[in-house]
């Protein structure tokens, strides 16, 4: 089959939603990179500036703008991977000639290292044993409670429309779309308490009502399916082994509010992923469970993947949007929240692949049901997804005010023999530190965590044991950061820069209380100022570091 | 409701403002309310022309029930808010990013020439006692010398990334010529496929100069008289080249004109400038300017005479050609750079002095 013409590639997108991102991939995937002349195209069939087209592919890491970069391996470097080799497979793959580059954490730290090459995932603990690998399963739950999120997930076939529907899948949307009124659904989700499981805890129901309350549209019901947070992949095995319980959710959460359209906003680094999805909605759209008057109901959905090409920052839902419509992916300013002024300007409600998830079990089985899974006040479950110096690594659906001992030890199997905890991460990086001291106290739940200056966040935990040079780690940390800063405000794009340079192992002529002084005066400025919560987050890393590891601190800045 | 015009009647909503109160209208930002208080809020990245982006974040305030200090020009002031423009701890914050923005470029004092605002950074950094030389470090921006434009000098390595360049250019000119490469510490201004600015769609009006606040972006032909040692004068004045009107300073170092500045509150471009106000000037003080009438000679030579002797001689020019060949046969063409006035003469002079209709204005082609 010849390749699409570039006119070709353009009249397939250009009246789409959405049109900028995906347009980019089809002439990526097609030529291997993006060339002057497919930016030329893509500038005249969009009708887009073309400096400003430049600037954004730029910003995006996984879109290469040199022949081969699509195929060319790119090797996980991640805090996780880096423990477990991810440096030298880069190093190694470099020496057999090949254009290996490094990338952020690609979320498959329960099985390191990964490489992609193209639309391939490989994975592997030395460059001579990769090999293509299918993400994880979530172990047998190892609990005394109830999941929900992971209930039917290790059912063989269940990633399968069939397997779905045998499973009870898409009852709730039946249910829904039978018998209950958009304002039944809201009224279910609120007293569930089901709250934003992206991180930001945000009530479900609140933010649906208000999406329903305004009165323009059209409204769009958005999946953040990006999932950058190192240490975090619990999105990613919810769509790989539940890809329609993403796909009812977001059906009933369009009725709810009123929207005929939704998109899943995957990240890059989950080809395999996206096209299981594109495969799901397919089939959804074939048996009448998406489209036109779906079940007969006249309630309409459109439902669509849209690939992002490797941001961080594209995570946080202003640029998330931005970065749908084609624009460069700078955070938006708030207010206006999205709930008003998402989507092109309209309404729209922005949720978490596992907030989406949970949708069809709470409408099954009822609010009262989720609120009782969670352990005293805390209403449902969390997915940890727990990495690093630990005996099963993986993820775990815990009941919200689970201790950590628990997870870590009874569940976890706890560190490798003959070393102790030294540290854990919480909300992937976000949250910094938390040190062993800790451990008898913490119970994994945001009161609990905030009250130690930390939070849950998106729910990753990496395990760091007494063996790790905290300092180092948390170089890794800020590096990450600084990577993927976005350039918009002053704060976190030179802040990160600095507190990097200064976790750096290279001597500088600071003075521990000089080098304390600076740290914490831009670390104060950065979360009281940065337009958006990485550059508000960044700074945990330092003062937890300060705060739990000082005399490693104070080793390495005697230098 | 957002969208509701009906709700804007100012009278209604009030804001406290370092203890004053004031009313505003709905749509007003802090800093728009504050500005209008005398209150000197320090930004970088703002430019009261352009959209309020939101990134240098000096112009944070602390808002009473809040716990981060807000944005003030891209936050709106609503119904009874509370507001404090420059508690200790915000000054504070300020003076930090201040010593960061600093610790970022090669140098913070530069030529006034190179652009209007090219003093603001030295001014804050002076203001707020920031020239501690606290958080070395890398140093950002890439600077292009390779790019042999006459008019804009590329040194980057100046340059903060408030994108008020890359804003001026899109919002105001519609020229979209340049853009935001990469991200992060590695934000670089530059043209698509990093270009020289005149394989791009820059028209070099010179307006990224005149609003970049650190002089990054310089006016290459100010600092041809850089060395100079007099002081730099301004004198308000307005273009000559087309009827617009658009005024501009120009900049005088002893008699020597050295450059031009766009007016901000000239009322018929509020800052803005093309290619021609900005940079075209030199014909001035050229030493190849005409300065008195020249006669083309039988033998094809000038020669200089008065203005009675060339008047006299384009009148007999005139006249020959209606007695030789008609009225018709004379055709006037107002230049584009005569205001109304002159146009309205130029028409008067030949329909009434010649009896035709043959007029016309060159900017009509």
């Amino acid at each position: 089959m010849a390749d699409a013409t570039n006119e070709e590639l353009i009249e397939q997108w250009k009246n789409q939603p959405a049109p900028l991102l995906p347009l980019l991939h089809a002439f990526h995937d097609r030529d291997g990179f993006l060339s002057d002349d497919a930016l030329r195209a893509v500038s005249d069939g969009l009708k887009t500036p073309l400096a400003d087209l430049y600037g954004t592919v730029t910003f995006y890491h996984h879109f290469s703008r040199t022949p081969g970069g699509l195929e060319a391996p790119r090797v996980c470097t991640g805090n996780i991977c880096c423990m477990r080799g991810g440096n030298e497979i880069l190093e190694t793959l470099k020496s057999q000639g090949q254009a290996a580059t490094e990338m952020p954490c690609s979320g498959r730290c329960d099985e390191p290292v990964p490489v992609l090459t193209g639309h391939t995932t490989l994975a592997g603990t030395s460059a001579d044993n990769l090999k293509p690998t299918p993400s994880p399963l979530p172990a047998p739950y190892p609990g005394e409670n109830e999941e929900c999120l992971f209930s039917n997930i290790r059912k063989e076939g269940h990633n399968t429309l069939e397997g779905y529907q045998a499973n009870g899948g898409f009852s709730a949307l039946t249910k829904t779309l039978s018998n209950a009124t958009p304002e039944d659904v809201i009224e279910t989700i609120t007293a569930s308490k089901l709250a934003g499981r992206g991180g930001a805890g945000f009530p479900t129901g609140i933010k649906w009502n208000a999406v329903a309350e305004c009165d323009r549209h059209p409204k769009s019901i958005v999946c953040n399916a990006d999932e950058g947070e190192p240490g975090c992949f619990k999105d990613r095995t919810l769509m790989d082994y539940d890809p329609y319980a993403l796909i009812e959710g977001m059906i009933i959460a369009g009725f709810a509010t009123g929207a005929p359209r939704g998109f899943i906003y995957l990240r890059y680094e989950y080809p395999e992923t996206n096209a299981l999805l594109e495969r799901c909605l397919a089939e959804a759209l074939e048996a009448g469970l998406l489209g036109n008057n779906i079940q007969d109901s006249g309630f309409t959905f459109h439902l669509y993947v849209r690939r992002g090409a490797g941001a961080y920052i594209c995570g946080e839902e202003g640029s998330l949007l931005n970065s749908l419509e084609g624009k460069h992916p700078f955070p938006r300013n708030k207010p206006p929240f999205p709930v008003t002024h998402g989507f092109e300007d309209k309404p729209t409600a922005v949720n978490n692949v596992e907030t989406l998830c949970a949708v069809p079990h709470i409408i099954n089985r009822g609010a009262e049901w989720y609120q009782s899974l969670g352990l005293g006040e805390h209403p449902g479950t969390k997915l940890i997804s727990l990495s690093g110096d630990i005996k099963r690594p993986g993820n775990y659906e815990i009941p919200i005010g689970l201790p950590l001992k628990t997870l870590l030890y009874d569940w976890a199997g706890g560190p490798l023999e003959g070393r102790s905890v030294q540290a854990v991460t919480m909300a992937g990086l976000s949250g910094g530190f938390l040190g062993h001291q800790i451990l008898d106290d913490l119970t994994l739940d945001d009161p609990c965590i905030r009250s130690h200056g930390s939070f849950l966040g998106a729910g990753g935990i990496m395990v760091f044991d007494d063996t790790r040079d905290m300092v180092k780690a948390a170089h890794d940390a800020m590096a990450f950061f600084a990577h993927e800063s976005c350039g918009k405000c002053f704060p976190c794009r030179i802040g990160t820069q600095r507190l990097t340079e200064r976790l750096n192992s290279e001597p500088n002529n600071l003075s521990h209380e000089a080098w304390t002084e600076e740290v914490n005066d831009i670390g104060e400025a950065m979360k009281a100022t940065s337009a958006c919560g990485l550059g508000m987050a960044a700074p945990n890393v330092t003062e937890s570091l300060q705060k739990y590891f000082p005399d490693q601190v104070e080793a390495s800045t005697n230098n | 409701m957002i969208n509701d015009p009906n709700s804007t009647i100012a009278a209604d909503l009030s804001i406290t403002i370092d203890g004053q109160s004031t009313t505003f209208s709905e749509g007003e930002t802090i800093y728009e309310i504050s500005k209008r208080l005398q209150k000197d809020i320090p930004t970088l990245c703002y430019d009261d022309r352009l959209d309020a982006f939101g990134g240098c974040r000096l112009c944070v305030v602390e808002v009473e029930g809040i716990r981060n200090p807000v944005a003030s020009c891209t936050t709106h002031a609503s119904d009874g808010m509370v507001v404090k423009t420059a508690p200790p701890k915000i000054e504070k914050m300020r003076k930090t990013l201040l010593e960061m923005v600093a610790s970022e470029n090669r140098q913070v004092d530069v030529d006034p020439l190179r652009g209007l605002a090219s003093q603001e950074l030295s001014t804050l950094v002076n203001k707020y006692g920031a020239r501690s030389g606290r958080f070395a470090g890398a140093k950002s921006g890439t600077t292009n010398l390779q790019d042999a434009n006459p008019f804009i000098l590329r040194d980057y390595e100046q340059c903060i990334s408030c994108y008020r360049c890359v804003r001026v250019c899109a919002e105001q000119e519609g020229d979209y010529a340049i853009t935001v490469a990469n991200r992060g510490f590695d934000t670089q201004i530059t043209t698509e496929f990093n270009n020289d600015l005149r394989d791009s769609d820059c028209t070099f009006c010179g307006q990224c100069i005149q609003t970049c606040p650190t002089g990054a972006l310089a006016d290459k032909k100010a600092l041809r008289s850089e060395e100079l040692p007099e002081e730099i004068k301004k004198t308000r004045t307005v273009c000559p080249y087309c009827a617009v009107g658009c005024s501009i300073d120009l900049m005088t170092k002893g008699d020597k004109i050295v450059g031009a500045q766009p007016a901000m509150e000239g009322p018929a471009n509020k800052g803005a400038l093309c290619i021609k106000g900005q940079f075209t000037y030199d014909f001035i003080q050229h030493e190849d300017r005409l300065k008195k009438p020249l006669i083309k000679q039988a033998d094809g030579s000038f020669k200089e005479v008065e203005w009675d002797e060339a008047l006299k001689a384009a009148a007999k020019g005139f006249a020959d050609a209606r007695a030789k060949y008609g009225r018709h046969s004379i055709y006037g063409i107002a230049s584009g750079r005569a205001p109304h006035e002159a146009a309205y003469s130029m028409q008067k002079f030949i329909r009434a002095g010649f009896g035709t209709h043959h007029i016309d204005n060159c900017s009509r082609a």
